[in-house]
């Protein structure tokens, strides 16, 4: 009876306790950890966290400074890699190409958003929709973020060959790199399913679109070399958002308009996009140091009179005289009327996505699919390239596949001068980066020969450290 | 070898057996309430052997015819000899023995004979606190127990000491607490001012893995188990203690500070702008052009100032009174027992508003029916707290302990009619001190708490073997807070809003445990026993609070927030003066003790824990297991030792076990405006934060990043914990003597490291299980009873225990500082870390440092050096002497550490030696004569031109000997009147407390808890008589 009782009593006693599940009690206070994306306009908050992570000036900066775009001028401190001396514990590489550090910063930003996104509370009117155009960005930007750590870290594309860790959870644990096949499929799969959620227009090019991933998509296709998907969603970008008219070019440039872009990424006086080839002026009268001066190369490449590309480009500077650098890269200055010394000087959107660099795509993928002459081929649309650049422009005709590559490789250079591709473009295609002797900044730092291992940037050391798992890179 | 032995003892007792003639005696040993004693030994004075009672306290034993007397012995009861005297049955009643008690360690779940018991552990009567007066009862075990550190850091009322059992095993839980347990209960650390130490019966203080393991995750750093009073079966026993006294400001410096008449020379020396020793100096070039008028004005004004000598120790503490009342009352039937009693204790601190009242309340009840038994122990205590207003502010002005020193003495605060002097100070015309004692005056800083004890034990014998016991325990404790600094006031008016300021806060924290156990004990063929048990427990913490603060309050009122005006409209975001937060964890484990024990010769203890908690994020880690095992050799019970009478007792130790701290793991806080309180979140650190970005200029929405990860792949820091110990007692029990070697490591060791990159956060560091360390102790016991005779007595005790602690492993992190420290491997965590003053340089006073290469160097980016010792005492201890004479005892206890060094930031102040200090602080004498003042001039303090900083000469060795208790009672004996008994017995005693303190140390008190000393509330001495009636 009393036994009973007892047994009864503590039973009770226990199920009370165990009722409460003492040992899953969650931080009901804190805004922090999942309560901190609690709601669908939470997540957007983060998704634009995100987006700030998202940049071209890593890769404007490292392309210039690897390969052949520019020569050093009266400020230089970029001995390491501008002379491709970097290892793995370089300052250099640690301070300016860091470039894993921002990359999985980005992904882990999209990463938490995707997590937080299924079970966000949808109260306000058009969560629903905003829910999932927020995933669609977020599996954009994780597959941007990888790919650029790809280009960065990985040798041009074989199935078999190492690419970086895909991640797709928040994760501080140990990480390593996966072969390029199994990656490939993750970025793509990302994109696809990003298509179909993000906006369909060109509303607002400041955020992901349509247009935008498409133009994603053509650009992997190419560098995995899968020709036909890059040529077709070229073609769907060209379509849609044809060739800036001759007249719109130099505006492109000086955001006078929009043309050609599906995104680009806005900047105000916290992000000077021209710094990165001299600094900021104090004043009209006391021009600041010139870092970076067109290469002797890139400038012989064009017709200064009727290429309008080069104007809008380069500028000879009047104010300044010998020995200071006189011809100067215009490309990012800033809008039209710029002065230096001006608030906003050197201030100008970043430009990710435009329809050169689609044409471009289209016309090797073309020419790599021995369509490089005659109707819808690299030779038309190079044609058709050049007519939009060059004033009284006449038509060529490509002889061969080699001719109609080289001259493609050529006018990426050109057109795409200071945008983040030449360096990459060289090793995705295994070519060496030579440097006129007048542009080199030593003479032993004319030519980094084909795949040279130098073309991979080394894993840094604080991260092989703690990393057991990452592979490093052979030669460092 | 054992076999032979028992062989040859039965065969002998056979022999005995044929060779003379026996008798049988038969009898029944019990307690003193009539209760059977069973295993009580019963033996033949002068022969060998004996037997044991059983069950129901009965006995049969053959003895020799000429066999005289029987001795009768049991664990807690006194040892009785009885006469035969013919007689063939027996009854014996065997008294209890008080003295005994530490025969048995209380681990809370479990009481384990000292005989079987295979940990380290301290049993300490209630008697070391009991009458002593302080507000916490912590502080009063300084000095007492080998291995533990009590460190106070304040004399403020009621304020907890540090403790520390056996070093610091942990980097990011460094200065956690050990868990503290009342009759089964956890209760919080560091908030014992409304618990009455005079409820108190022992202490047990388990430092091993054996020991502590038991209490899983929470017992890592040791764990002080407290059992309260309860009464005895018999008629009611009234106790009445009264206790009056006061407290005392220390005046134990060595502070050499300048009088008026120096610090005006100094300051004239320095040419200190707006000091009077220069503005008023003749030495200074404007006196002479200044006219007659000017001159006598200045000549008047430096001899008035010269004349004021202010003693601000004597200004700015005070006496405090000391005042305790007490009444309990205990007793019982054959089937219950109860213990009650009601307290008052009412201390002022030295600080001019310090001051603890606590009210206590306690039942503890007990109640058999049959198989059942029901154990409800409960204290209720309700404590009003006022705090010292400058120890609340810290670094500050109007803190009267660093103002105590700091001062010059030529302000006095009080006028000719005895006025405070307050207002807007100047160099010229001070008025610091005076704005000190007038802010004091003003504000209030006050908290009740309610606090409340409680359990309920249910105890049903299933059969004589097997029990059922099932604990149900609260601790609660509920505070409310107020500071109101006056609107009507100087300091009233110093406010944002220049009318007074207003925090009220209340904070409810309170922790439940539930423990459920099955437990079997049982003894098997005579020499087997066994004792299981399988334990499932439940722990819930809570904690909860909110507060406020408001300005512009009317001056017409206090205390309330009733009249505050409203806040001026400035325009810009406001932010809200007032919140709230919650938090808390559980804990839900299962485990099983297991001890065996062979002949009570050999025993094998083990016990296994696994504890749940959601302390721990990461659901894969949340599970930890705790175990540990040890055994334990009665070597006396050998036949080797058998004849030697010399030792009474030899008995060996080992334990080893894992046992993980949940201390260990690093605690966010909720701030709740006011300041007066902060709620805990337990969760925090190891979540993901996030923070406002406006990298992206492409939206009007504001972004959003992570900007730490948390510690996602967070676990406990575990320890390993070794102990060999030897217990001995020689010479008729005169000298007993403990040793303990114990090494602890801790594992897994929190040490801040990279993120990889790939992690998202740019390699930040976090903590992260990487490190190791290690604390390797000896701690000795001794005791020695030097007279044992009826009218007096005299024993001395000693402990001392010696901790080596190390950082092993940082698991490959390069070394950093925290604090004035540096993590480093290879050394004591602790260890300072700062520039190597080595004095000023001959030709020109710079500060000279020692450079990398040891050489003197000038350069004020000298390196730093880890060759400053560790602000943790390497070699604690205490000794105790005792006497009786007559009616007369007297009991003194020191406590001492040494091999420990602190920064003295008073000191660095004092003797800085140039104008950005001195032209507002009062500067050391030994500025007079030791700064450099000229070329060749040998001299440790730096030129006035030169800062040095704050370096290893604000060092300063912290060794001390304390006298920290001494009692003279007298004990009055039974007084009756008219055959009708007025009292049992009495007893007056007159007690001083922190009686005297020899240490190298400059300044009130080498004492603290943390590395630096700043501004510290020093520990006061306490004068008390008083009075001790039992009726």
């Amino acid at each position: 009876m009393k036994l009973n009782k007892i047994l009864l009593i503590s039973s009770l006693s226990l199920a009370l306790f165990s009722c409460s599940k003492v040992t899953e009690i969650t931080e009901t206070d804190l805004i922090a950890g999942n309560t901190a994306l609690k709601t669908v306009a939470n997540c957007e908050s983060a998704t634009i966290g995100a987006y700030s992570g998202f940049n071209t000036i890593m890769n404007i900066q490292l392309n210039f400074t690897l390969a052949d775009e520019v020569k050093r001028a009266e400020f230089y401190n970029a001995g390491t890699t501008h002379e491709w001396q970097y290892n793995n514990s370089d300052v250099g590489i640690r301070d300016n190409f860091t470039a894993i550090s921002g990359v999985y910063q980005l992904i882990d930003r999209a990463n938490r958003v995707l997590i937080a996104l299924p079970i966000a509370d949808s109260t306000r009117l058009g969560d629903i929709t905003l829910k999932s155009r927020l995933r669609g960005e977020c599996l954009f930007l994780r597959a941007a973020a990888h790919f650029d750590a790809f280009r960065y870290y990985c040798g041009p594309y074989t199935p078999a060959g190492l690419a970086m860790p895909y991640k797709e959870t928040p994760s501080l644990d140990p990480v390593a790199r996966i072969t390029m096949l199994p990656f490939f499929q993750k970025l793509n799969a990302d994109l696809a399913a990003a298509k179909l959620l993000v906006p369909n227009n060109l509303t607002d090019i400041n955020r992901v679109n349509f247009l935008s991933v498409t133009a994603l998509q053509a650009r992997v296709a190419l560098y995995m070399n899968d020709w036909t998907n890059a040529a077709t969603f070229a073609s769907d970008f060209i379509t849609l958002r044809p060739l800036s008219p001759i007249a719109g070019f130099s505006g492109l440039w000086t955001d006078a308009n929009t043309n050609e872009l599906s995104m680009r990424i806005v900047r105000n006086t916290g992000t000077r996009l021209g710094s990165l080839f001299m600094g900021t002026s104090p004043n009209s009268s006391n021009i600041s140091q010139v870092t970076w001066a067109p290469s002797t190369a890139l400038l012989n490449a064009f017709d200064p009179i009727n290429d309008v590309r080069y104007a809008a480009y380069f500028r000879t500077e009047p104010l300044l005289t010998a020995p200071r650098p006189t011809i100067l890269i215009n490309k990012y200055r800033g809008a039209t009327g710029t002065v230096y010394g001006s608030s906003l000087e050197h201030v100008v959107n970043e430009k990710v996505f435009r329809t050169a660099e689609m044409v471009l795509i289209r016309a090797e993928a073309r020419a790599e699919l021995n369509s490089f002459t005659g109707a819808n081929s690299a030779e038309t649309d190079l044609n058709m390239l050049r007519a939009a650049r060059i004033i009284g422009y006449a038509p060529v005709t490509l002889a061969s596949k080699p001719a109609a590559i080289d001259a493609i490789m050529m006018e990426r250079f050109k057109e795409l001068a200071y945008e983040g591709h030449r360096f990459w473009d060289l090793k995705r295609r295994g070519l060496p980066v030579v440097r006129l002797a007048s542009d080199a900044p030593t003479t032993a730092a004319t030519t980094l020969p084909a795949g040279n291992f130098r073309f991979l940037l080394p894993i840094p050391l604080t991260e092989i450290n703690v990393n057991p798992l990452i592979q490093q890179n052979p030669g460092y | 070898m054992k076999k032979f032995g028992l062989l040859l003892t039965t065969f002998m007792l056979f022999l005995g057996s044929v060779l003379a003639q026996t008798v049988t005696i038969t009898g029944k040993v019990m307690d003193d309430k009539g209760v059977a004693i069973q295993n009580a030994s019963v033996q033949i004075k002068g022969a060998k052997g004996g037997t044991v009672t059983g069950k129901d306290g009965s006995f049969t034993i053959k003895a020799p015819q000429n066999a005289k007397t029987l001795i009768i012995s049991s664990v807690n009861f006194l040892k009785q000899e009885v006469a035969i005297d013919g007689k063939s049955s027996l009854m014996v009643s065997l008294a209890n023995d008080d003295k005994t008690m530490d025969e048995v360690v209380v681990t809370g779940y479990t009481r384990e004979k000292k005989s079987q018991f295979s940990g380290a552990a301290t049993t300490l009567s209630g008697k070391v606190v009991e009458g002593t007066p302080m507000g916490s009862f912590d502080q009063a075990l300084q000095g007492r127990v080998p291995g533990m550190i009590v460190n106070s850091g304040s004399g403020q009322p009621g304020a907890s000491a540090n403790v520390t059992i056996r070093g610091i095993q942990s980097i990011t839980g460094a200065g956690t607490q050990p868990l503290y347990v009342v009759d089964g209960v956890p209760i919080a650390a560091g908030n014992f001012a409304a618990l009455n130490p005079n409820d108190f019966e022992t202490f047990n203080i388990l430092k091993d893995a054996s020991a502590a393991a038991l209490y899983g995750a929470r017992g890592g750093l040791g764990v002080i188990v407290i059992t309260t009073k309860q009464g005895k079966s018999g008629a009611p026993n009234f106790s009445y203690r009264s206790q009056y006294g006061f407290t005392q400001a220390p005046n134990a410096t060595n502070f050499d500070m300048m009088n008026t008449s120096e610090i005006l020379q100094y300051e004239e020396r320095l040419r200190l702008t707006g000091t009077p020793g220069w503005e008023y100096s003749k030495n200074n070039p404007t006196y002479a052009g200044a006219g007659a008028t000017v001159q006598g004005r200045r000549d008047f004004l430096l001899d008035s100032l010269g004349k004021i000598n202010s003693d601000y120790s004597k200004i700015l503490f005070r006496q405090g009174f000391s005042f305790n009342q007490e009444l309990d009352m205990s007793g019982g039937t054959a089937t219950n027992k109860y213990y009650m009693s009601f307290g008052y204790f009412d201390q002022k601190g030295t600080d001019l508003a310090s001051r603890l009242q606590r009210y206590t309340l306690r039942l503890n009840f007990e109640q058999t029916m049959g198989r059942l038994t029901l154990n409800f122990r409960n204290q209720i205590g309700y404590s009003i707290t006022d705090f010292s207003e400058g120890e609340f502010r810290g670094n500050s002005a109007r803190n009267a302990f660093q103002m105590a020193w700091r001062a010059k003495p030529y302000e006095n605060p009080y006028d000719a009619q005895g006025n405070l002097i307050f207002g807007a100070s100047t160099n010229l015309a001070l008025k610091q001190v005076g704005n000190v004692i007038e802010g004091i005056n003003n504000t209030v800083l006050n908290r009740t708490q309610i606090k409340l004890v409680s359990s309920l034990t249910a105890t049903f014998k299933i059969t004589d073997n097997l029990f059922f016991k099932n604990t149900v325990g609260i601790d609660a404790a509920s505070e409310g807070w107020i500071r109101n600094i006056y609107a009507n006031s100087f300091v009233g008016s110093l406010q944002t809003l220049n009318s007074g300021f207003l925090a009220e806060a209340n904070r409810l924290n309170s922790q439940i445990v539930n423990t459920t156990s099955l437990n079997f004990n049982k003894k098997f063929g005579g020499k087997h026993e066994v004792d299981a048990g399988v334990y499932f427990e439940t722990f819930r913490l809570y904690t909860k609070g909110s507060g406020f603060n408001l300005f512009n309050l009317d001056p017409r009122i206090n205390e309330t927030g009733q009249g505050a005006g409203s806040v001026p409209n400035t325009g810009s975001a406001w932010t809200q003066p007032a919140s709230s937060a919650k938090s808390g964890y559980g804990i839900s484990s299962l485990f099983s003790t297991l001890r065996y024990t062979f002949d009570n010769k050999y025993t094998l203890n083990a016990s296994l824990r696994n504890d749940e908690t959601s302390r721990i994020l990461n659901p894969n880690n949340k599970a930890v297991i705790t175990w540990s095992t040890g055994v334990t050799w009665n070597a006396k019970r050998e036949s080797f030792f058998r004849d030697l009478n010399w030792l009474n007792d030899i008995k060996v130790r080992a334990s080893y076990g894992s046992v993980p701290n949940i201390e260990s793991v690093a605690t966010g806080g909720f701030g709740i405006p006011g300041g007066l309180i902060g709620i805990t979140n337990y969760l925090g650190p190891q979540m993901a934060t996030f923070g406002a970005t406006t990298g992206f200029v492409g939206s009007t929405i504001t972004g959003l990043v992570p900007t730490n990860p948390g510690t996602p792949n967070l676990e406990l820091e575990t320890i390993e914990k070794t102990n060999f110990g030897i217990d001995l007692s020689m010479f008729n029990d005169r000298l007993r003597v403990s040793v303990d070697r114990y090494i602890n490591r801790t594992k897994g060791l929190f040490i801040n490291f990279a993120t990889p990159l790939t992690g998202g956060f740019g390699g930040l560091s976090i903590p992260t299980n990487a490190g190791a360390m290690s604390n390797k102790g000896w701690e000795f016991v001794v005791a020695y009873d030097l007279v044992r005779k009826k009218d007096f007595t005299l024993s001395l005790g000693l402990n001392h225990s010696i901790n080596t602690n190390i950082i092993e492993s940082l698991g490959g992190v390069p070394e950093y500082q925290t604090g004035t420290g540096i993590i480093r491997a290879g050394i004591p965590f602790g260890t300072h870390f700062t520039q190597h003053y080595l004095g000023a340089d001959p030709a020109t006073g710079a500060p000279l440092f020692r450079d990398a290469s040891g050489n003197p160097t000038t350069s004020l980016s000298a390196p730093q050096f880890a060759d400053f010792g560790t602000y943790i005492p390497k070699h604690v201890g205490g000794f105790n002497l005792d006497v009786t004479y007559k009616r007369i005892s007297i009991s003194a206890l020191f406590s001492y550490q040494f091999d420990v060094y602190r920064y003295n930031n008073i000191e660095n102040w004092i003797t800085r030696g140039v104008a950005g200090y001195h032209t507002a602080v009062n500067a050391s004498k030994r500025l007079l004569t030791e700064q450099w003042q000229k070329p060749g001039d040998v001299k440790f303090y730096q030129s006035p031109s030169f800062d040095r900083g704050f370096n290893s000469s604000d060092i300063q060795d912290a060794k001390f000997l304390r006298f920290r208790n001494l009692n003279i009672a007298y004990n009055v004996p039974e007084i009756k009147l008219g055959g009708t008994r007025i009292i049992k017995n009495a007893r007056f005693y007159v007690q001083m407390q922190n009686v005297a303190i020899w240490s190298p140390w400059r300044g009130p008190d080498p004492e603290d808890s943390n590395n630096i000393s700043l501004n510290e509330f020093p520990n006061p001495r306490i004068f008390t008589t008083g009075l001790d009636i039992k009726f």
